[in-house]
């Protein structure tokens, strides 16, 4: 990145890791698959792709030497928070609170590959973990 | 809450120097904010019977179709101790289920009924009323692996003011609008929220969905398949590539392509819910957005197999 001073607010390159997102040009022949068919493929929407997290602790959080992970896009957020909560080993007692883009944080039930998709940034998702109430 | 050390001003009069703009007249808003739900809470029947009161009436609620049911649970929780009920939990320990699906408290009341009460009986063929809701309430066995497990029944406002960041994120590519409310709007939109308040909630939240003319870069949009499939949330842009307005069919053929064709050759296979009206898919998704997106600021479309 040469461009340190300009955020990039573009979609990041990495979207292709999210090679099956629905919206690609069907092949007109082919039919249109069944409501079943469309739901079977939903539930694995994701699964082959990974989205790139990065973790950045904020305050008085331990910081990871490697601070960049691979999770399957079909994950729920849930699964990101049970992953750091182990990496730094924190109880689920232990307060933490995470964030997208030191903007939000999303509920545990949000899919991964969802959360990439509409806030990736330069091919990762970038997740802030706090002890405390670090934004808003 | 302490005194005020400035008894010049009263509380009210403090308030209404940063809150000078009403709620902007809109007619559709106000029908959708007014929606609600009757529904019928019935104490858990396992539940009741270990402690010999089986035969406790049932709870009666005309639900804000906007609101939450955390917002609900200490009238829930009253009526039942009320009868007979011995409890001595804390308020996040009490949850609720449709037919045996523990119901997410972090969704809106309207869109878990449209899910679990219409989708779903949709897909069964049926098609009778299911009103008044028959909610199940349960003061025990917080199901922690499906349902979220709060620490506080206060976390919903969390939950809210969260989606309501997000939605900003989505519009506007930070969440600058949102912060940049005062304590007191951010108060008074939560405020207006639990206390069923039109006035109050969009005096303030028209901050926040109003664009100054600039188009919003996406829109926050959710789309709910049934049978509990994963919920998709693909970034909406409000215009196509000629600036025009999108439909709501394009929405729904960007992320569900087979099912919501952008040109209709037979018998259409689905359709899609909001707030219980089936609406035109050619309807612009930008006003779609700002007239009938619930108070999280997201547009959830509930899509329905025919």
């Amino acid at each position: 990145m040469s461009n340190v001073g300009t955020p990039s607010t573009e979609s990041p390159p990495a979207a292709n890791l999210l090679q099956e997102t629905p919206g690609a040009t069907t092949i007109d022949s082919a039919a249109p698959a069944s409501p079943a068919t469309v739901m079977a493929n939903l539930r694995r929407r994701g699964a082959n792709a990974k989205v790139v997290v990065r973790f950045k602790g904020v305050g008085g959080v331990p910081v990871m030497k490697n601070n960049l992970f691979k999770i399957t896009g079909n994950r729920k957020f849930s699964a990101v928070i049970q992953f750091l909560r182990k990496e730094i080993n924190y109880k689920n007692s232990d307060p933490l609170v995470f964030y997208v883009n030191s903007a939000f944080s999303p509920a545990p039930d949000e899919i991964v590959g969802d959360l990439f998709q509409c806030f990736g940034t330069d091919g990762t998702l970038i997740v802030n973990y706090s002890v405390e109430p670090a934004w808003g | 809450m302490p005194p005020l050390p400035d008894k010049g001003k009263t509380p009210a009069a403090t308030a209404s120097t940063s809150n000078t703009t009403p709620a902007p007249h809109n007619p559709i808003a106000k029908v959708i904010w007014d929606g609600s739900i009757p529904i019928q809470f019935s104490w858990d029947k396992a539940e009741a019977t270990a402690v010999g009161s089986n035969a406790v009436e049932s709870f009666f609620y005309e639900a804000p179709r906007c609101s939450y049911f955390s917002l609900l649970t200490s009238h829930v929780r009253k009526h039942f101790v009320d009868m007979a009920l011995h409890f001595i939990g804390d308020d996040a320990e009490i949850w609720y289920d449709y037919e045996g699906t523990p119901l997410k408290w972090h969704y809106p009341i309207g869109l878990l009924y449209d899910i679990h009460g219409l989708q779903a009986s949709a897909g069964r063929g049926m098609n009778g009323s299911l009103l008044p809701w028959k909610i199940t309430v349960h003061f025990q066995n917080f199901p922690a692996d499906k349902l979220i497990k709060s620490q506080a029944i206060d976390s919903c406002q969390d939950y809210f003011m969260s989606m309501i960041k997000e939605a900003d994120y989505l519009r506007n590519g930070s969440t600058k609008k949102v912060m940049n409310l005062s304590k007191s709007d951010q108060t008074q939109l939560w405020d207006g929220l639990w206390s069923n308040n039109y006035d109050k909630f969009w005096g303030i939240n028209h901050k926040l969905t109003t664009n100054d003319n600039v188009v919003a870069r996406h829109l926050p949009v959710r789309i709910y398949m049934p049978e509990n499939c994963p919920v998709i949330q693909d970034l909406v842009p409000s215009v196509d590539e000629n600036n025009q307005h999108r439909t709501l069919r394009q929405v729904l053929n960007q992320s569900l392509p087979d099912i919501f064709p952008l040109v209709e050759t037979g018998t259409p296979v689905a359709t899609a819910m909001i707030h219980g009206i089936i609406p035109s898919l050619d309807t612009s998704v930008i006003w779609a957005s700002q007239n009938m997106s619930y108070p999280d600021n997201f547009l959830h479309l509930v899509v329905i197999i025919k």
